[in-house]
C-alpha cells in the first residue's frame, strides 16, 4: 500500500521526515499557488521543498490540478517552465488541456490522471489510460465510486489506481470569487476561509475557500476510509491519499498516521476520527444509490409508448364529451370503435365509442394528425389521459 | 445580401416545445431521450416522440441534437448501443456527450457526429485539441470562456464552437459540482441536480468576530447575450445555444423568436443597428428569468454576476395558451395553460412579424357554451384572427390580471 500525502511547508516536511523511513512506500505531492487549487505554497517555497525531497530521496509528484481558462493557461505554462520537472516522478493533472500539453511537450514526464469528476465507467477509464499510453503513471478515481466498482476497475486496468481515504470532500469548484464580495474589508486577501449553512438544507457548516483560482465548497463531513485499507489492498487499490491540508490535520495527526501506515499502531489507536472538528463518513464507499430517485421524477403513465397510440385527452366536459388531440391519421371503419385509455393515475379503461366529432361538432369518419376530436364522456377520464386504439379496432 | 450568422440552438424539453422552438425560428434544437441526459425532471422524449420530433424539425430545415451528457455508468453503456442505432436510423444530426466512455461507445457503434457537452468543461485550446483527437467535431465551451477566447480556440483547433448565449447558469464549472450527491442523495451529473446553489446561506468567516452574513452567494444571474451578437459573429462562433429544457413553452417560443429575429435582421443588413433591439431586449424580460448578466462573455464574471436573492417568479407575462386549431373565419381552439378572462388583454405571438394584441369578443368551451373565464387544462374557443396558426403562443400580462381581480 502506497501512501500519498500533500506537503505544503518545510515545517510539515520536518514532521513527516521525523517519522519517515523506508519501511513503507510513499509519494509526496507538492504544488504551488499558481498551479494547485488550494495550496498556500509559494513558487519559491516549492523549490525549497523539492530540494528537501531530493536530498532525502523522497519521490515527489507535481500537482497541476486547476482548470485553466485560456488566459490562465499561458500563465500556468510560464510557471511550469520554471519548475525543475526532472526532479518529479510524475505530474498530476485534471484539465484535458493540461493533459494534452504535457503529453505533447514533455513526453518523458509521467502523468497521474485525476479522473475524480465523473469517469464512472470502465470504457472511459481505459480510453483515458490508452490515450496516455506509456506516459500514464496512474489513475486517480472518484470517491463517488463504490468498493465494488473500484475492485472491478482495479482488476481490469493495467495501471495503479489511487483514491482518497482521508480528508475534505470537494463539492463545488467555480472560478468566480464568491466570498470576497461579502467581506469587503478583506477582499484583497489571497485566501479567504468561511463556513456556509443553509436553512434549506439539513447540513450545516460547509467549509468554503476563496483564492485566486476561484471558490471551493467542501462537504460538511470529511472522508474516512482508513478502516478499509486491507479491503482496498485486497482489491488491488494500491495507492491511498491523505489530504491533511486543512483544519491543522497535518500538524496534529501526521505522526500517528505514518505510524499507522508503518503498522506500528492499529487503526483503532488513531485519534483523528474522534478529535476532528467535523464528523467523518465513508461517503459512497459501500454503495452509491444517487440515481435511484430518478424513476420517481416522472409519471411514466403519461408518456406515450406503443404503436397503437392515438393521442392525449386535452379537455373533459363532465357528462358531455372528451376532447382528444390526435397524433395519427385515422379512419373509422366500424360503428363501434374501441379505445384503451390510461389515466395519469394508472387506471386503464376500455371504452366503446358511438360517435366521433370534430371541433365543430360534426360527426366524422376520419381524422388527421394534430386535429382535435370529440368523443363521448367517460367517468374517471381526466386531462393528460393517454388514448390508444384497442389492438382489435 | 445574405450575411453569415451562427446557428440558433434552442432547448426542446418536450415534443410540443420542439415544435414551438422550430416554428419560432430555431435552426436547431437539442433534446433528451428518457435516459442518458441531464434533465431527468424534464418530460424528455419517448422513442415515438423522437421519431415525430426529428421528422418535424427536418421537414422544416432544423437540426436535432440528442443529449447523452450524463456521466454514464457501466450499466448505462451496455444499454447505449441499441439507442445509438435507433438514433442513427432516425438520422439525428449529432449527439452531445461529456464522457470519454460514451465517445468510445459511439465510435464503436455508429457514425453519428459528436459534440462535446459543456459538462466536460472545455476551457482552452489544448483541451479542444485533445477532444478533437478523440473524434469530437464540435465543442460546447464552458460558460466561463469569453467570446474572444472562444474565437482563439476555434481558430487554433479548427473545430466547430458552440457557446451559450442565454439562460440559467451553473455557478460551478459544469461537471464539477456534486453538492446534490452528498446532501440530497441525487447525482447532479446524472440529472438529479437539486439546485442547492440557489439556497440562501449564512456565511461565517473564519477568524473573525463578525456576525453571520446571509447571502445567496452561489446563485448566478441568468445569461443574456443579445447585445453581444456582433461579437459572436465576429469571432465566428458556429452555434449559439439557449439553456432551458425544463423551461416553459413561453420561454421556448420567445427566445427562439427574439434571437432568430435578431439574427435574421443581421442576415439581411449585416449589422444590428435596429430600432427593434430595445424591443427584443424587452421581450426577453417578459419570460421567466433571474436578473440578466453577460456572465463571462466579455470579461470573466465578477460579483455583478451573482444574483444574491431568493428565487421568485414576478414576471409581467405568462403563457395563456397554445393555439391547437384555426378554423378560418370561425374560431381558434386554444389549449389553456393558465386561466384568462374574457376581457383580458391577450397578445398573440406570430411565428414571423410583430406581436399583436388580441381582444376577445367571445370565450366559449369547446362545446360552445359561453364562459367568462377559462381554466388551465381545458380547450376553449376564441374568435378567429387572421394569420394565427397552430402552435402560436397566446400570452397575457399578469399585471392586468391582478388589476382585474382587485
Amino acid at each position: 500500500m502506497k501512501l500519498i500525502i500533500y506537503i505544503e511547508t518545510t515545517k510539515e516536511f520536518d514532521l513527516f521526515l521525523n517519522e519517515f523511513d523506508n519501511q513503507f512506500e510513499c509519494e509526496v505531492v507538492l504544488g504551488c499557488i499558481e498551479l494547485s487549487r488550494y495550496t498556500k505554497t509559494s513558487f519559491e517555497d516549492l523549490l525549497i521543498l523539492i530540494n528537501i525531497a531530493n536530498k532525502k530521496k523522497i519521490p515527489v509528484v507535481l500537482d497541476w490540478d486547476i482548470l485553466n481558462l485560456e488566459s490562465r493557461f499561458k500563465k500556468s505554462i510560464a510557471v511550469l517552465e520554471k519548475i525543475p520537472l526532472h526532479d518529479f516522478k510524475a505530474i498530476r493533472l485534471q484539465d484535458p488541456g493540461a493533459i494534452e500539453y504535457i503529453k505533447r511537450t514533455y513526453p518523458w514526464l509521467k502523468v497521474q490522471l485525476i479522473l475524480e469528476n465523473g469517469n464512472h465507467n470502465l470504457v472511459g477509464l481505459k480510453s483515458w489510460r490508452n490515450y496516455l499510453g506509456e506516459q500514464c503513471d496512474k489513475l486517480i478515481l472518484s470517491n463517488e465510486l463504490s468498493k465494488d466498482h473500484l475492485r472491478q476497475y482495479a482488476s481490469s486496468l493495467d495501471v495503479p489506481i489511487e483514491i482518497q481515504v482521508l480528508g475534505r470532500i470537494l463539492l463545488f469548484y467555480t472560478p468566480r470569487l464568491l466570498l470576497s464580495p461579502l467581506d469587503k474589508k478583506n477582499s484583497e486577501a489571497a485566501f479567504l476561509e468561511a463556513y456556509g449553512s443553509s436553512e434549506e438544507s439539513p447540513h450545516n457548516g460547509f467549509p468554503l475557500i476563496e483564492n485566486q483560482h476561484g471558490t471551493f465548497m467542501f462537504n460538511v463531513k470529511d472522508l474516512y476510509l482508513l478502516d478499509h485499507l486491507n479491503e482496498l489492498s485486497e482489491a488491488n487499490i494500491t495507492n491511498v491519499r491523505l489530504d491533511l491540508r486543512f483544519d491543522s490535520l497535518f500538524e496534529n495527526h501526521v505522526k500517528d498516521l505514518i505510524r499507522f501506515f508503518k503498522k506500528d499502531i492499529s487503526e483503532k489507536e488513531l485519534k483523528i476520527k474522534n478529535d476532528h472538528i467535523r464528523p467523518m463518513i465513508k461517503g459512497f464507499y459501500n454503495v452509491n444509490k444517487t440515481d435511484i430517485l430518478f424513476t420517481k421524477l416522472k409519471n411514466k403513465r403519461i408518456q406515450r409508448n406503443d404503436e397503437y397510440y392515438l393521442g392525449e385527452v386535452v379537455d373533459v366536459e363532465r357528462n358531455n364529451q372528451i376532447a382528444l388531440l390526435v397524433k395519427r391519421d385515422g379512419e373509422i371503419k366500424e360503428n363501434i370503435k374501441k379505445l384503451k385509455l390510461v389515466t395519469p393515475e394508472g387506471k386503464i379503461k376500455e371504452i366503446e365509442l358511438k360517435w366521433i366529432r370534430n371541433s365543430q361538432h360534426e360527426e366524422v369518419n376520419s381524422f388527421t394528425k394534430n386535429e382535435i376530436i370529440l368523443i363521448p364522456f367517460f367517468r374517471g377520464v381526466t386531462v393528460k389521459t393517454q388514448v390508444y386504439l384497442s389492438s382489435t379496432t | 445580401m445574405n450575411h453569415w450568422t451562427p446557428e440558433l440552438l434552442s432547448p426542446a424539453g418536450s415534443l410540443e416545445k420542439l415544435k414551438i422552438a422550430v416554428l419560432y425560428g430555431a435552426n436547431a434544437v437539442y433534446l433528451g431521450g428518457q435516459k442518458f441526459g441531464l434533465r431527468q425532471a424534464s418530460d424528455n422524449f419517448t422513442l415515438e416522440e423522437l421519431v415525430e420530433g426529428v421528422a418535424f424539425a427536418h421537414d422544416r430545415g432544423a437540426k436535432v441534437y440528442v443529449v447523452i451528457n450524463s456521466f454514464l455508468h457501466d450499466k448505462d453503456l451496455e444499454e447505449l448501443p441499441e439507442f445509438l442505432k435507433f438514433l442513427e436510423a432516425l438520422m439525428v444530426d449529432a449527439l452531445i456527450v461529456s464522457d470519454l466512455g460514451v465517445i468510445a461507445t459511439i465510435k464503436n457503434h455508429c457514425d453519428l457526429v459528436i459534440h462535446l457537452s459543456t459538462q466536460a468543461s472545455c476551457l482552452n485550446i489544448e483541451a479542444a485539441m485533445l477532444w478533437k483527437s478523440m473524434g469530437v467535431q464540435r465543442i460546447v465551451l464552458g460558460r466561463e470562456v469569453t467570446i474572444a477566447e472562444a474565437g482563439k480556440i476555434k481558430k487554433a483547433s479548427g473545430l466547430e464552437i458552440e457557446m451559450f448565449v442565454h439562460g440559467s447558469m451553473c455557478m460551478s464549472y459544469s461537471g464539477n459540482c456534486v453538492i446534490s450527491n452528498y446532501t440530497q442523495g441525487r447525482d447532479s451529473n446524472r440529472g438529479g441536480c437539486a439546485h442547492s446553489c440557489r439556497f440562501e446561506y449564512s456565511i461565517d468567516f473564519k477568524n473573525t468576530e463578525k456576525e453571520s452574513l446571509k447571502s445567496y452567494f452561489m446563485s448566478s444571474k441568468d445569461l443574456e447575450g443579445i447585445r453581444l451578437l456582433p461579437e459572436f459573429i465576429d469571432a465566428g462562433i458556429d452555434s449559439l445555444k439557449v439553456e432551458g429544457r425544463n423551461k416553459s413553452h413561453h420561454y421556448a417560443g420567445t427566445i427562439s423568436k427574439v434571437y432568430s429575429d435578431a439574427l435574421n435582421f443581421y442576415k439581411s443588413h449585416g449589422h444590428f443597428l435596429s430600432s427593434d433591439m430595445l424591443m427584443w431586449e424587452d421581450e426577453l424580460r417578459k419570460i421567466s428569468h433571474r436578473d440578466y448578466t453577460t456572465g463571462s462573455l466579455v470579461e470573466y464574471a465578477d460579483e455583478n454576476s451573482i444574483y444574491n436573492q431568493r428565487e421568485h417568479d414576478d414576471n409581467e407575462y405568462t403563457i395563456a395558451g397554445i393555439v391547437l386549431e384555426s378554423r378560418k373565419n370561425q374560431y381558434l381552439l386554444v389549449d389553456v395553460k393558465s386561466a384568462f378572462l374574457l376581457n383580458d388583454n391577450l397578445e398573440i405571438m406570430p411565428f414571423n412579424g410583430k406581436i399583436s394584441t388580441l381582444s376577445l369578443k367571445f370565450l366559449k368551451t369547446i362545446s360552445g357554451i359561453d364562459i367568462i373565464k377559462s381554466k388551465p387544462g381545458s380547450v376553449v374557443k376564441i374568435p378567429y384572427a387572421e394569420g394565427v396558426e397552430r402552435f402560436n403562443l397566446i400570452r397575457k400580462c399578469i399585471k392586468n390580471d391582478v388589476a382585474g381581480f382587485v
